[in-house]
């Protein structure tokens, strides 16, 4: 632990700093469009005559929402695939 | 897994030419020669579909006269459709021994920036064609001071139409992937059904939200703003009834 070769340091941080933040950014879209679920359905039962409205507009929120989920899985394919960091000081490699 | 991005396959002129554009060309072959067959031989399925892409897009521009935006929205969604669940078609063997990988075009991110950028355009096309030029522009800078917010929405609104294509059907073609270099035989099925739904289903949601789009840049139909005028008398009615006055609207948009 005493010398660490910078590139495995780069690397470490990569795939930590990834893990974590693919954790986060599934989780907090989860728990949104759960809610997101339930407040429809909710509203299904109380008026059944308003379900496909509700569908239609419960899908597009869920695409709006999911979309956050998809920027941090780009960010983090970025970072393991093709990271820049590492193409800097390590030209090459 | 270094085949998994996209492969350049030739190039014209220093433009390079990749295996995602090479499927395009055969997918619109497949989409032409399939609407060619049904038609002469299920003319009913062809209803079906028109059918169902009228339900489609006129829950989403109710009041609008659909068949203005039914060829271009219909015809993003079956492309998008079929750009989706392209890569369940196997490797072509091409006569000079090489392979050619079809792939889902959607997987390589030019194209859908290609076809958002698209329907960015299309919003304006028929926002000035239902308004006019200098009434779309009027109305897009109605309050002067709101005019770089607008833009900003535009811009980032364009930017997420692509992006999120692209993510998803990425992401459900690297869990196939994954799966396979795990366990190879059977076990993908399911994960490749998974894919399709996926795939079908932005399909929907791309077509939606560009109908979504188009709806914002239209000014609101003739004969709403007539039924608002009547209704006009009791403002104070429907401001302390919200439903009465969804139930208004739901009325209103049943008038012929």
């Amino acid at each position: 632990m005493a010398e660490m070769d910078p590139g495995t340091l780069i690397t470490l941080v990569t795939i930590v700093g990834s893990t974590l933040g693919i954790v986060l950014g599934a989780l907090t879209p989860a728990i949104v469009e759960g809610r997101a679920v339930l407040k429809a359905l909710e509203g299904m039962t109380r008026q059944p005559e308003a379900a496909g409205d509700l569908r239609t507009t419960l899908l597009i929120s869920m695409a709006l929402l999911e979309s956050t989920a998809i920027y941090v899985l780009l960010v983090i394919l970025v970072l393991i695939f093709a990271n820049p960091v590492i193409d800097r000081f390590f030209p090459g490699g | 897994m270094d085949r998994f991005f996209p492969q350049v396959v030739f190039s014209i002129f220093g433009v390079e030419v990749r295996d995602t554009v090479v499927s395009t060309w055969i997918m619109m072959g497949v989409i032409l020669l399939l609407a060619i067959l049904i038609r002469r031989r299920r003319p009913t399925l062809l209803e079906m579909l028109l059918d169902f892409l009228e339900d489609l897009i006129g829950d989403l521009l109710g009041g609008y006269r659909i068949e203005r935006y039914l060829p271009f929205l219909g015809s993003l969604a079956i492309f998008v459709a079929f750009a989706n669940i392209f890569s369940i078609l196997p490797t072509i063997p091409l006569p000079g021994g090489a392979m050619l990988p079809i792939v889902a075009p959607t997987r390589d991110l030019n194209t859908p920036i290609a076809l958002a950028v698209v329907v960015f355009f299309s919003v304006h096309y028929y926002g000035m064609l239902q308004q006019g030029v200098l009434g779309y522009l009027k109305n897009l800078a109605s309050p002067v001071f709101l005019l770089p917010l607008e833009i900003i929405g535009q811009i980032s609104r364009t930017v997420s139409l692509a992006v999120r294509l692209f993510g998803n059907v990425l992401s459900t073609e690297l869990i196939v992937v994954v799966v396979f270099m795990l366990i190879p035989l059977f076990v993908p099925l399911p994960v490749i059904g998974l894919n399709l739904f996926t795939g079908l289903l932005q399909a929907y949601i791309f077509t939606a939200l560009a109908a979504v789009y188009i709806s914002t840049g239209l000014e609101e139909p003739e004969e709403d703003q007539r039924a608002i005028g009547i209704t006009e008398p009791e403002p104070a009615a429907a401001m302390l009834e919200p439903r009465s006055q969804t139930g208004d609207r739901h009325s209103r948009e049943r008038r012929p």
